[in-house]
This record gives structure tokens, C-alpha cells and sequence, in this order.
């Protein structure tokens, strides 16, 4: 059904004078998905992200976005999404409560359906109490609260998320997603940027991972890590390196994240065997995940920029 | 027609934040627009007036009276638009967050531009109240037109902040921009003295909105109306205004969008 789908990308690219920063990126975001778009810093999220509601106009290739082109009709689409940027750009001066008429206004909500909806977003996100504080005066996790309440105002069909949780601590990244995961059971159709895997990976029915400006894996969490980096990962000590290597059978793979030596094996006795084998203690044993697969992507080395 | 409503709705958006924010600090925000222009009517007009005698038959109060319109005309549009659309930018991230609304680069500019207007026509509409309760203007009924005129100068000068707020690279600069383009117009665009008499600077201020912005006003003050001069300031000055409007719009949107 091609009307399912809210954001279609072939072939974007965006250049910056010499510099590329998307070369030929394919998207599809349909409705109801939640899109997680995970990469480096610096490879290309936040630029796609501008190109969906046209504050970055792309170099080539086709985008839409509910059907229309972002360079020619950004007003149409940005009727029906919200977007809560990476930086919270909040009037500083300003109360919670005006900075939220102000917005409602923007967003052309009336007066008084505004109140309703205000009211009901603070009390959603935990700052109803804070309605007639300055916003110089919030924490900053109330300030990303707040950025949230603002990017629901009009009740979009799609939300654009970008790192909504980065600097923020555990307690309130978890009561974010929480948020996230329950507008996703309402139906709408989110895109997130992030650089927490985990959550990414119980929170997206979809990932699509970003180096360098092209996309280098898609696919649903657990599919991408049964694709790219299946069964269970030994964490060792660096020195363990020769040690190890001399047990690996076919299949395996050492490689290093940090100064930590890994081993990722099919099967999770296939570690304990190794333990035993090798007599070296791993300093832990796990499953795979998402970061695994990320930093197989992206390659495990620093940007040369970085 | 509905698109043009609507775009101009959005634009009137960009004024009601301006004045959210500006009133919050209004007693602040006001006195320098309205304390420089009663310092300089002190100092010079009451200081100096017993001193020089009369210009064109009038005292030098009386002629230094709709100067001081154009000169709260002129820096309200030139700060707001320069240092206040700088911070705006930059620092507060204020059109970041408003571009993701349906507000567009296009509504920035012309709701800055309304703004500029507006407020630049209130404070000068104040300062000529001001100078009719103390009897400064042989034509009283002036006061009617300021807010229009001094609205109408504004917004080229606003549009001279708003291009030196894009090209600065940084906050500082814009001491630059006021030393050697804004202190020089204000300086010598007729406020303080006639130009009748000095053909090669009458010649040079011509290309200044501000200066077509000062002689209406001392035109319509003074009650020295002349339809064919005032049609061609305000000629002047919408061709000012046009130009430094497309101008201003192709350097916004490169700035805000990229």
C-alpha cells in the first residue's frame, strides 16, 4: 500500500561545498513504524532530518514526506509533524505556560481548544506544577520535557525525534521513552535519532544505521543482529588477546571495542568452553545486541573528523 | 488568496512573540528610545537654541523636533533588527524551533519587518506626542502622520540591521556597522543641521532611507507640506524598501536554511 508510507527517500544527497554529507540515502518510514536512525555523529541524521521539513534543502534525489516534496511544500507537512530538535530552543525569558500558548498559536490551535490541550500535555509529562515558572529556571530534563509537550501540541501524525534523551539522566531517559513507546502504541509514526542502543532496540520496530552520509543496515533489531552479529559475546582483558585467538574455531570473531578484548561465538557454552579452554576469565558474557551490529557498521574506529 | 492569508497569519505570529517577550521587560526596553531623544532636545535644543537664533524661521528646538522621530525610527529598527535578530538567531536558537511550525523563512522576515514597522511607528508616534505637549511643533496635527512615517523609515534602516545581523561574524562587528554606516546617517542626514547649503553632502545622503525619512517628518512638522517633494521621499523610500527587502530575503533564507 504506497499510501502507507510517510517519508520516502531515494537517492537523497546533500553536499556542504566539498563536503558530502548524504550521498544517495534510501528511506522508507510507513505509517505507524517507529524508525530508529542510529550512526556516528557527523553521519548525516541530523541533516536527513532538516531535508523532512525543509530547513535543509538536499543537493539531489526525491524525497516526500506524507506525499509532498519538503523543498516545495514544507508549510503542508509541517502541519502534521513535530519535531523536537537536539537543541531545545526555548524562549529563556519565558514561562512554561507562554512558551506553550506561543507555540499553540504558531501551530494554529485556537485559544481555548490550546488551554485543553496545554493543560493535558504538562500534566502528561510531569509539568503541571511547573506552569508559571521561567524556563531560564528549569533543569534541563524538564526543558526536554518541555520540548516534547511543545512538539505534541497539534497532535502530529509524525514525530521526529532528534536524540531526545542525549544528556539526560537515567531517570528521565526512561520516562521519555516511556512516552515515546506510548505514542507509538497510539499510531503515530515516529523517526528517532539516538546513540542508546538498548532502547533503540526495545523501542523501534525498525533501525536504520547511517555512516557517512549512506545508509549501511536496515532491518528490525533482533533481525539486524541475527543478520550481522549473531549469538553471544565474551568481554576479556586486553592481555588475553594471543591467548584467545589461538582457541578461535570457524565462526568466531575477536575483535576489540575500547581497550576490551571481545569473542563473539554462535552458541553461549561455546564461551564457557572457551573459559575453560583458554583459562581465561571473561569479565562478562552476553548476547549480542544493537551496539555490536552499530559498531560492526560504522566500523570500530574514530571518524578521521572525530 | 487564501495561501497570501494565511502566510501573513503566520507572519502576525512572529510579531506576537516579539511582543511576548519584549513586554516582559518593557519599562527596560522602552526608556532608551524615549530618555536619548529628551536628552539631545535638552542639551541642544533648550542648551544651545538661545545660541544659534532661528533656522528658516524656526527656533532650533522647533527644527531639531522631527529629527528626533527619525532618530527613535532609526535605532529602534537598526538594534532590534541587528542585535536583537542576531541573539534571536544565534543565541536563543529562537527560529530553529520556529521553522518546525508551520512557519516559514519567508514569514520570519516579513513578520521582523512588521514588527520593525510597528514598533518603530509607536515609539516615534510617542516621541511626537511628546514634542506637541511641549510645543515644539508649529503644526500640532503631525502627530497624526508620525506613526505612519516613522513606521515607513524604519523598516529600510531594519533591513540594513537585518543584513549586517547575516553577514556578521560575530556580535562585535556590529559596532563596525554602526560606527561607519549608522552614526554617519544619523549624523548627517539634516537632523541637526540644513543641507540646504552644503550641495555635495545634500547629494550623498540621497542614497539613505533615512534621510527621505527626516525631511518628511520635518516636513509634515514643520506644516511645510510640498506634494511633489513628499512624493518623492516616499518614492525613494519604497524603492529602499523593495530593494533592501529582496536583499534581506535572499540572505534570511541562506542563513536560515542551508
Amino acid at each position: 500500500m504506497p499510501d502507507s508510507v510517510i517519508i520516502r527517500a531515494r537517492g537523497v544527497t546533500k553536499r556542504f561545498g566539498d563536503f558530502v554529507a548524504l550521498q544517495g540515502l534510501d528511506l522508507e518510514v510507513r505509517a505507524g513504524e517507529c524508525v530508529g536512525l542510529l550512526g556516528p555523529n557527523g553521519a548525516g541524521k541530523s541533516t536527513f532530518i532538516g531535508c523532512l521539513y525543509g530547513v535543509v534543502l538536499r543537493s539531489g534525489g526525491e524525497l516526500s514526506v506524507f506525499g509532498r516534496d519538503p523543498a516545495k511544500a514544507p508549510r503542508l507537512i509541517k502541519e502534521r509533524l513535530g519535531v523536537v530538535p537536539q537543541e531545545n530552543a526555548l524562549d529563556d525569558g519565558l514561562t512554561v505556560m507562554e512558551n506553550m500558548r506561543l507555540y499553540a498559536r504558531f501551530e494554529g490551535l485556537g485559544k481555548k481548544p490550546a488551554e485543553g490541550r496545554i493543560r493535558g500535555l504538562l500534566e502528561m509529562l510531569s509539568l503541571d506544577h511547573k506552569s508559571d515558572v521561567v524556563i531560564r529556571a528549569l533543569s534541563g530534563g524538564m526543558k526536554r520535557r518541555l520540548a516534547f509537550a511543545r512538539a505534541l501540541l497539534a497532535d502530529p501524525e509524525l514525530l521526529i525525534l532528534d536524540e531526545p534523551t542525549t544528556g539526560l539522566d537515567p531517570t528521565v531517559r526512561h520516562v521519555l521513552w516511556e512516552k515515546v513507546l506510548s505514542l507509538r502504541h497510539a499510531g503515530k509514526t515516529i523517526l528517532v535519532t539516538t546513540h542508546y542502543m538498548h532502547e533503540a532496540e526495545i523501542l523501534c520496530d525498525r533501525i536504520v544505521i547511517l555512516n557517512r552520509g549512506v545508509v549501511v543496515g536496515v532491518g528490525g533489531p533482533r533481525e539486524l543482529i541475527e543478520r550481522e552479529t549473531p549469538g553471544f559475546v565474551g568481554i576479556f582483558a586486553p592481555e588475553d588477546e594471543a591467548v584467545l585467538r589461538s582457541h578461535l574455531r570457524d565462526g568466531w570473531e575477536v575483535f576489540f571495542q575500547g581497550r576490551r578484548c571481545c569473542v563473539r561465538a554462535p552458541r553461549f557454552e561455546d564461551l564457557i568452553a572457551l573459559q575453560e579452554g583458554s583459562g581465561c576469565q571473561a569479565l562478562q558474557l552476553r548476547p549480542s545486541n544493537l551496539e555490536d551490529v552499530y559498531l560492526k557498521l560504522t566500523g570500530r574506529e574514530l571518524a578521521d573528523d572525530e | 488568496m487564501n495561501n497570501l492569508l494565511l502566510s501573513l497569519r503566520l507572519a502576525w505570529n512572529v510579531v506576537v512573540r516579539n511582543w511576548v517577550v519584549y513586554r516582559k521587560d518593557l519599562l527596560a526596553n522602552i526608556s532608551p528610545t524615549l530618555a536619548d531623544p529628551a536628552l539631545m532636545l535638552t542639551a541642544l535644543g533648550v542648551g544651545l537654541s538661545p545660541f544659534i537664533g532661528q533656522i528658516h524661521g524656526l527656533s532650533y528646538a522647533q527644527y531639531l523636533a522631527p529629527g528626533m522621530i527619525a532618530t527613535t525610527a532609526l535605532f529602534t529598527a537598526f538594534f532590534e533588527s541587528s542585535y536583537g535578530f542576531y541573539v534571536r538567531m544565534t543565541f536563543e536558537n529562537v527560529f530553529k524551533a520556529m521553522l518546525t511550525t508551520p512557519i516559514g523563512v519567508r514569514e520570519i522576515l516579513v513578520g521582523e519587518f512588521l514588527w520593525t514597522f510597528l514598533r518603530a511607528g509607536l515609539m516615534g508616534g510617542l516621541v511626537g506626542l511628546v514634542l506637541a505637549v511641549l510645543g515644539l511643533l508649529p503644526n500640532p496635527w503631525a502627530v497624526l502622520l508620525f506613526p505612519f512615517i516613522a513606521g515607513t523609515l524604519a523598516v529600510p534602516c531594519g533591513a540594513i540591521g537585518l543584513l549586517a545581523a547575516v553577514w556578521v561574524r560575530n556580535i562585535n562587528q556590529f559596532q563596525t556597522v554602526y560606527s561607519f554606516l549608522i552614526a554617519p546617517i544619523y549624523f548627517l542626514s539634516g537632523v541637526f543641521f540644513p543641507l540646504t547649503d552644503r550641495p555635495v553632502l545634500h547629494l550623498l545622503v540621497q542614497a539613505s532611507p533615512f534621510y527621505h525619512g527626516v525631511r518628511l517628518l520635518q516636513m509634515a512638522a514643520w506644516g511645510r507640506w510640498d506634494g511633489m517633494a513628499a512624493a518623492w521621499h516616499l518614492g525613494i523610500l519604497a524603492l529602499f524598501t523593495a530593494g533592501l527587502w529582496m536583499w534581506s530575503d535572499r540572505w534570511i533564507h541562506r542563513k536560515l536554511t542551508t
